[in-house]
Parts: structure tokens; C-alpha cells; sequence
């Protein structure tokens, strides 16, 4: 079994965001990094399937080189190898630029089981995954909350609303997405992370891909991002612990609720 | 003048709210409309939906898609695209919406924009908006590419409300195929922690830091008030409490009285599943919290001196 997971860089959960100066990003100077939380349940998923049996497990990240860092923890995790796609072209690509890239990293290794996040924290499009397993031609479910292999398919439960379930059955190879709380993510073991210096770390560009820049031309461009209008935001209210507490319980009696 | 493809949504054989608030939208935008209707003896469906506003139903009928699976779905889709050749096509962004909409991009090599909350005119082009970094920025999304596809959040809309004679047209469904195979539905189990019709949530997230703090801080409180405890999604995930408390999309849509959210920031999939509660109180000590956007009250202070304030305020406001 041979299995790609599909990391994302992304901004640290508590790191204060700000807009860039030119309105189309963050401010991405000074933030620390972590690995999409989406993605890491997927790595978890490929590293017990691994634990389980026989499989190679093999990560992949695009990005600029910051993203090493993560791809270091992945192999401090469990992961076998990792392949990182640096290229200025792929700056201000989209999702589909960089589903076509995986695609090119995928190729030629036969893959049985690509898994990701089913979006990431910055954007939040949970685009890449589908589009991934469309230019891959494999059959694909988006944010699954468990999967059971067997020979040749794999069976998986998908979050549907309120609570319900679908389960799937696919064929592999084939392209799973995963929601939060899927399983218990490990942490990188001291052991792992001296054992992680040693492994594969390919670097890659898009020609290195057999792409070219214009293969990666975003059809989707974020013209403008920023904070949500004021205005119909919350009344504050400010004080003493015990002023605020005594402000809110009149305002629960107001509703008729005490 | 623009046409525009709505792709309704059917759940347990009826029409999807979000499929009437998808009409409202393209109907702001602007053109001509037409619809699609998946499903296997959903005619009836389609007939509701052409007389709702959806204008030309299209109605992809077949025992094949009696459940949905993602290959069938973007064949079916691809279909009515075929029919209409429209400039831009409105998912719900549902479940299946988020499962169909990447691959239907990917294949037709176009542009996407997904959780869409606006459509507005610009410069004689559309621009898409939508929440980014779990709602604390709003974007502005522009798309090349034909038809342009955006994948629209229940509830950013009213639903169509009006009534009109449309048509219903059968759309040629033949030679579908699905590696997918349907396996079961498992709904959730009944006659868990019901909040759906509590009067009065108090829900905490991630800001209560560590899983006692729900009984030792928050439970005194919702219990000396009467309340029913809700909570986020990261909370139910790192298994702190079970999933039948989770709030939002992928948990309970709840509509009280009053909802108190206590150290929660407010990521979309809560903020959909509590915006509708007829009062929000918001306590965090993040003053750009998302949740403040929805909240009608906000308190801007480290919860762990506000809750115990608050629950001893509300033992002495009973006695």
C-alpha cells in the first residue's frame, strides 16, 4: 500500500492576523506556522494504516520554504518520505493550480490512497481534494469521518448535516478528505525526530513537474480580503467582573429567561 | 444577459430550503434562470420548484440517483450544463454541494468560489464574496472561466418566497455510472441532548481551555440559570463533551431565546448553526472574534473572571 497525504501550511491557530498592504492576503511576516489541522488528521489516518500493515507513507507540500518545517514534523510523525514543490509561479495560483501540480507529483508513483484535509484554515475553500482526485481520474469522498479498508475498496463514513451519516464504498485508488476529529493525532516522538533528519526531503520545481507557469494561471483571484463591516456588531459592554455579570443578568430577566 | 443554473438540492424527497434561497439570489443577480432537480421520484419536487421561482426546472429523474453519489451527481450536472450552457452555475454549499462542486470545477477547467455569501456587480463582472480564515476576514473573489460555479452558505439568503408558472422539462439521464457505491444512511440517533428547541444555550468552545473547566465553570452557570449546554466544534472533536452538543453545520441548528457563546470565536460552521437565535451574548477576550459580528451583546474579558461573576449574580438573582 502506498499512500500521498497532502499538507498545507497554514497560519498558526492563535496568530493575530492583519491585511497586507496590498489587500489581497495577510500580512504573513511575522506569523508562526503550523500544519492545516484538516491535513493532520489525514497524516494520522495514513500513519495507523501504516502501523497496521505494510505501507509507505509519503508527504507532500507546496509552498515556500517555510514549509519544510512541516514537512520535518510529518517525518518526525511516521511519514516515509516527503516531497516539497517550491516555485514562484505557484504563488498566487488556486486551488485547481494546485490540484494540477499534486497531480504532477502523483503521476507517476501510484499512489493506492491520496488523503488531505477537507479544507484548510486560512482559505477555507475544500476545493483541492476533489479537484485532485478529477485530474487524477480516481473516485474520491469529501470529509470523511472514518474509513475501514479491505481488499481493493475502502468503505467510509462522510459527515452529513446534523449529525447523520453517509457511508460510501470506493474503489481504489481513490482520494479521501477528512473532517476534524476524525482520530487522536500523535505528536513527533523525540526518537521520530532524529530518526525524520535522515529521510527523503525532494525539492521540486514546477519544470521539475513537466508544468509550466502558465499551467498553474489562477482562474480564481482574490481581489480584496478584509475585516467583516462593523457596525451591526455587538454593543460592548465593559466593567468590573461583578458590573458586567450584574448588566447581563438584567438583561437575561429583560428576555423573561430568569 | 446572464443565464444562470440553480442546482437544487433534495433531502428525504422534499426541496431543500437552501434551493429557494439560491433562487433569491439569482434573481438579484439577474437573467435567466433555470433550474436542476437530482433524484429518483422527485418530479413532484420539480414541479414545487418551477412554481417557486426556479424558472425552467430541469428534472434529472432515474431510480440511479436515488442516492447521491458525487460521480453520478457531476454527470447529471454536466448534463444540464450541456442543456442550458448557462454562465453560472449556484451549488448549495451542503455536504454534497462541497463533495460535487471541486471535481465539477476541476473538469470543466473553470473558475470556483465556494461558501459564497454575495454575488454583486462590478465593472459590468461579478464579484464573489465570501468568509476567509474561519470568518475573520470577508474576501472579494473574482472568476474566469465558463460557466463560473459558486457554491452558495445556506441562510446568507432569504428563500424566494414568491410564486410564478415555470416549466418542467425531463433531462435525457441515461448511460450513468459511479465507482462511488451507496452503502446506508445512518441518521443521528434520536433522543440525545436535544438543543434544537431549548429556550436558552449557553454554549463554550475552545477558550475554556481544558475539559474539567466545562464542569467545574460552565455547568454551575448554565445550571443556576436554567440553561442547556451547547458547544463548538473543536470542543467535541478533542472529545470533551459528545457530539449531540455541538452547534452548527455539522451539529445542531439551534434557534433560542437567547444563546450565550463563552469562548468561542465563531468559526462559519458555528456561527450558521446559532446566528438565527433571537439574542446573542458573546463572551471572549479576542475583541476581533468573529463572534462579535452576530452577537447583539459582547463582553470583551478573560471568561474565567466573568463566568464565576456571572454565575454567582445568578444564584443571588434567585434567592
Amino acid at each position: 500500500m502506498k499512500i500521498l497525504v497532502c499538507l498545507k501550511q497554514v497560519p498558526h491557530k492563535d496568530a493575530r492576523l492583519e491585511v497586507a498592504s496590498d489587500g489581497s492576503w495577510i500580512e504573513e511576516g511575522n506569523l508562526k506556522f503550523e500544519i492545516n489541522e484538516y491535513d493532520t488528521y489525514a497524516l494520522e489516518e495514513a500513519l495507523r494504516i501504516k502501523d497496521a500493515g505494510d505501507a509507505e507513507v509519503v508527504v507532500v507540500s507546496i509552498g515556500p520554504e517555510r514549509v519544510v518545517q512541516s514537512l520535518r514534523t510529518a517525518l518526525g510523525m511516521g511519514a516515509d518520505r516527503a516531497i516539497h514543490v517550491c516555485d514562484d509561479a505557484l504563488e498566487k495560483t488556486d486551488s485547481l493550480g494546485v490540484a494540477k501540480t499534486l497531480a504532477a507529483v502523483a503521476k507517476d508513483e501510484e499512489f493506492d490512497l491520496v488523503l488531505m484535509g477537507l479544507m484548510s484554515d486560512d482559505a477555507n475553500y475544500a476545493l483541492t481534494g476533489p479537484m485532485l482526485a478529477e485530474r487524477l481520474g480516481i473516485a474520491h469522498a469529501a470529509g470523511i469521518v472514518k474509513e475501514t479498508l479491505s481488499d481493493g475498496s475502502v468503505e467510509v463514513e462522510r459527515e452529513l448535516e446534523g449529525g447523520s451519516l453517509g457511508v460510501v464504498s470506493l474503489p481504489l485508488p481513490c482520494l479521501l478528505t477528512t473532517q476534524t476529529g476524525m482520530n487522536e493525532v500523535r505528536y513527533a516522538s523525540l526518537k521520530g525526530i532524529m530518526q525524520a533528519k535522515k529521510k527523503p526531503l525532494d525539492k521540486k520545481s514546477l519544470a521539475d513537474l513537466g508544468l509550466t507557469a502558465s499551467d498553474v494561471e489562477p482562474k480564481v483571484t482574490v481581489e480584496k480580503i478584509y475585516a467583516p463591516l462593523k457596525g451591526e456588531g455587538a454593543e460592548i459592554i465593559e466593567g468590573s467582573a461583578s458590573e458586567v455579570a450584574d448588566k447581563l443578568i438584567s438583561k437575561i430577566k429583560e428576555l423573561g429567561l430568569l | 444577459m446572464a443565464k444562470i443554473l440553480i442546482v437544487g438540492e433534495v433531502h428525504n424527497g422534499e426541496l431543500l430550503e437552501a434551493t429557494l434561497e439560491l433562487v433569491t439570489l439569482a434573481r438579484n443577480v439577474g437573467g435567466e434562470l433555470s433550474s436542476l432537480v437530482i433524484g429518483s421520484g422527485v418530479a413532484a419536487v420539480a414541479e414545487e420548484l418551477s412554481k417557486k421561482g426556479g424558472g425552467k426546472v430541469l428534472l434529472a429523474d432515474d431510480a440511479f440517483l436515488e442516492n447521491y453519489t458525487v460521480d453520478a451527481y457531476t454527470q447529471v450536472i454536466c448534463k444540464a450544463i450541456d442543456a442550458e450552457s448557462p454562465d453560472l452555475v449556484l451549488i448549495p454549499n451542503t455536504s454534497s454541494g462541497w463533495d460535487v462542486a471541486g471535481k465539477l470545477a476541476a473538469k470543466l477547467d473553470t473558475g470556483i468560489a465556494t461558501d459564497v455569501i454575495r454575488i454583486e456587480e462590478d465593472g459590468g463582472d461579478l464579484v464573489f464574496i465570501r468568509r476567509m480564515f474561519n470568518a475573520k476576514f470577508d474576501a472579494r473573489l473574482r472568476l474566469a472561466g465558463s460557466p463560473r460555479i459558486a457554491t452558495v452558505q445556506p441562510g446568507a439568503c432569504e428563500a424566494f418566497e414568491g410564486t410564478e408558472a415555470g416549466s418542467v422539462e425531463a433531462l435525457d439521464v441515461s448511460g450513468l455510472e459511479s465507482r462511488t457505491k451507496f452503502v446506508e444512511l445512518r441518521q443521528a440517533p434520536a433522543g440525545g441532548h436535544d438543543l434544537t428547541k431549548a429556550e436558552f444555550v449557553i454554549s463554550g468552545g475552545r477558550g475554556l481551555q481544558k475539559p474539567e473547566n466545562f464542569e467545574q465553570l460552565l455547568k454551575p452557570l448554565v445550571e443556576a440559570l436554567g440553561a442547556q449546554m451547547g458547544a463548538s466544534r473543536p470542543v467535541v472533536d478533542a472529545g470533551w463533551l459528545p457530539h449531540d452538543y455541538q452547534v452548527g453545520t455539522s451539529g445542531q441548528i439551534v434557534s433560542p431565546k437567547l444563546y450565550i457563546a463563552i469562548g468561542i470565536s465563531g468559526a462559519i460552521q458555528h456561527l450558521v448553526g446559532m446566528k438565527n437565535s433571537n439574542y446573542i451574548i458573546a463572551i471572549n477576550k479576542d475583541a476581533d472574534a468573529p463572534i462579535f459580528e452576530v452577537a447583539d451583546l459582547g463582553v470583551v474579558a478573560d471568561l474565567f473572571e466573568i463566568v464565576p461573576a456571572l454565575t454567582e449574580a445568578a444564584v443571588a438573582a434567585k434567592s
